[in-house]
């Protein structure tokens, strides 16, 4: 074989139409891993919110806290049944109303929406994955909000002690900021339930139910005795499941834009690896003659010339993937598709999206440097050694 | 008269240009004693350096047969002329061929790649080789490091590694200067008389034609 030192030092020879072709590289696949890791955040976000010993019940057909709607009177219902956990006066078990208002996002970024939460006073024991990072929770019968970590300061208003419009001419003022574990809760506005219910007139309803079950099995029976009462017209999920489903949406459009976006700078890529490889085959092929007629086999000129693409390619790969684990620290927000709202993400480096990055970096490597190669492999010592 | 090691008969070699048949070679017959330091002269175009690549196995007669070190190669596939190449031929070109991002021990031991060779071997005969051309001290130089005389004997030194029984050597002092001249020739008479190779050289030079035991001159496809 070739050895190895060759083609690291002829890349090194020709180091700027190296680099170009490293960079182009790195160009794919730090947007590719840029939109992978970025999905990785939406499944951590969304897919994260839920625990396996809860459940929430909605109104069937609903897919969502927002489109759905249950009667108060069927809440001590859910919480009567078989595998809720019980507390304090009966089953654990929150009723909240979700809706939705247009603020206005700092720094001229226009409005958008926030999801907001009424939650009754039980919900900090119901959700002890909550913890205040300044401030308190929120009075029951108050204006009083409590918002979640990633969302303070992005709004206008939804920061420490600051008031902000809940709806027209009614205001909230803002007395604690909460993380929720990194799950979507840290992207809403918890404010109590009883005032949501008057300035959005709710009256006898609420979204959804929550229930923390006695053990993560206990969910078929609950989930057969509420979706047997044809009455009540529920419909229960395990909370992971919901929030998974959540997430969906949002992340198949992250991953079909990222993987649209990175397969039109592939093309540009591999064009650009195999221009270089073509002018190296070129500049080389005096080379590439002698080690012909050194007895080096055509095999051996298609390996090394493949390899060395691959080196450019992987080099290109490691700075792409380098540059999007810089975006680690960066936060990003967008509107979750099936609330309408924004919910902020951050960019989630796993195993696998590193490893997708390495291996489509070497397959356009591949891709580009096959035709080069196979040139070289195919020049006739004599005619190559004349160049 | 030893028995020939290169034995050639009724060569053609045909080149096309423009779809214009230009012959090179018109049925040749040449036999080499092993062992003989051959010089090989002509006129530019008389087909000196296609005689060589021939019997080299770098290209392949229109006609006729090649028999080289008892083997027919006109007859071989690719895969198998190469390594028929790296076991019996060593090569000298007039513009040395060095990879210039490999060092001279890593330029002389490129052939020894093909075998199976354990490194430190490797390196022991890549040695030896640089020893015998006198380069031992130049090892690690890369050839832009070394002056047209010494890239010339790392070539040389590349030739021999693999203990092949001939050398074909086209115009090895055509780049060369005087002094540098004289020490390649030496050192090919030397090869030739100390390590009995059989050496092919092709030259335009006289001076360097006198130091082989055998002159021949080729004119228009026929050797005179």
């Amino acid at each position: 074989m070739i050895p190895l030192s060759y083609n690291v030092r002829s890349l090194v020879e020709r180091r700027a139409t190296t680099a170009a072709a490293v960079l182009g590289i790195a160009l794919v696949v730090f947007v590719l891993s840029a939109s992978l890791m970025l999905v990785a955040g939406v499944e951590k976000t969304l897919g994260g919110s839920g625990e396996p010993d809860r459940a929430i019940v909605l109104r069937k057909g609903s897919d969502n806290e927002l489109s759905s709607g249950i009667e108060i009177g069927s809440v001590p219902i859910i919480a009567a049944a078989p595998g809720v956990r019980s507390g304090e006066g009966g089953g654990l078990v929150v009723g909240e109303i979700v809706v939705v208002a247009a603020m206005e996002k700092l720094g001229g970024a226009g409005m958008s929406n926030v999801l907001i939460r009424g939650v009754a006073e039980s919900v900090f024991r119901f959700r002890p994955e909550v913890r205040f990072t300044r401030g308190r929770a929120p009075r029951p019968g108050t204006d009083e909000a409590a918002i979640g970590a990633r969302i303070a300061g992005r709004f206008r208003g939804l920061e420490m002690d600051r008031t902000f419009e809940l709806r027209k001419n009614r205001s909230a003022t803002v007395v604690g900021i909460f993380e929720a574990g990194g799950s979507s809760f840290e992207s809403e506005v918890w404010v109590d339930v009883e005032t949501i219910r008057q300035a959005f007139r709710r009256e006898g309803m609420v979204s959804s139910a929550r229930v923390r079950l006695e053990s993560p099995a206990a969910f078929e029976a609950f989930e057969e005795a509420v979706e047997q009462d044809k009455r009540l017209g529920l419909e229960a999920m395990r909370e992971i499941a919901y929030f998974e489903k959540q997430s969906e949406g949002t992340a198949t459009f992250i991953r079909v834009l990222g993987s649209g976006i990175s397969f039109f700078f592939a093309l540009g890529a591999v064009l650009g690896a195999m221009i270089t490889m073509y002018a190296a085959v070129a500049h080389r092929q005096r080379e590439i003659g002698t080690l012909r007629a050194l007895g080096f086999p055509r095999g051996s000129i298609l390996l090394s010339f493949l390899v060395e693409s691959a080196l450019v390619a992987v080099a290109g790969g490691a700075l792409g993937s380098l540059g999007a684990l810089g975006l680690g620290a960066v936060r990003f927000s967008m509107m979750n598709f099936d609330t309408w709202s924004e919910v902020v993400f951050s960019f989630t480096p796993t195993p696998q999206t590193l490893a997708t990055a390495l291996g489509v970096s070497i397959a356009m490597g591949l891709a580009g440097g096959f035709l080069p190669a196979l040139q070289a492999a195919r020049l006739r010592p004599v005619q190559a050694m004349r160049e | 008269m030893s028995e020939p090691i290169v034995r050639l008969r009724g060569v053609r070699k045909t080149f096309w240009r423009d779809r214009e048949p230009v012959p090179v070679l018109d049925g040749l017959d040449l036999d080499v004693p092993e062992g003989s330091f051959e010089a090989l002269m002509g006129p530019s175009g008389s087909g000196k350096t296609t005689l060589l690549n021939l019997i080299a196995g770098l290209d392949r007669p229109t006609e006729g047969s090649i028999e080289v070190a008892g083997q027919p190669i006109h007859q071989l596939p690719e895969g198998a002329l190469a390594r028929w190449r790296s076991e019996t031929i060593g090569f000298v070109f007039q513009s040395y061929n060095l990879l210039p991002v490999l060092t001279a021990q890593q330029n002389v031991e490129l052939p020894l790649l093909l075998r199976r060779l354990p490194r430190a071997e490797r390196r022991k005969r890549a040695e030896t080789a640089l020893r015998i051309v006198g380069l031992e001290d130049r090892t690690q130089h890369f050839p832009r490091q070394l002056s047209g005389g010494q890239e010339q004997r790392v070539t040389i030194a590349r030739a021999i590694v693999n203990d092949p029984k001939i050398l074909v050597a086209d115009e090895p002092t055509g780049n060369l200067d005087k002094g540098s001249t004289k020490d390649v020739l030496d050192l090919l008479a030397r090869l030739n008389k100390e390590l009995g190779k059989t050496i092919l050289m092709v030259t335009h030079d006289p001076h360097a034609a006198e130091r082989a035991t055998i002159i021949r001159k080729l004119d228009k496809g026929q050797l005179a």
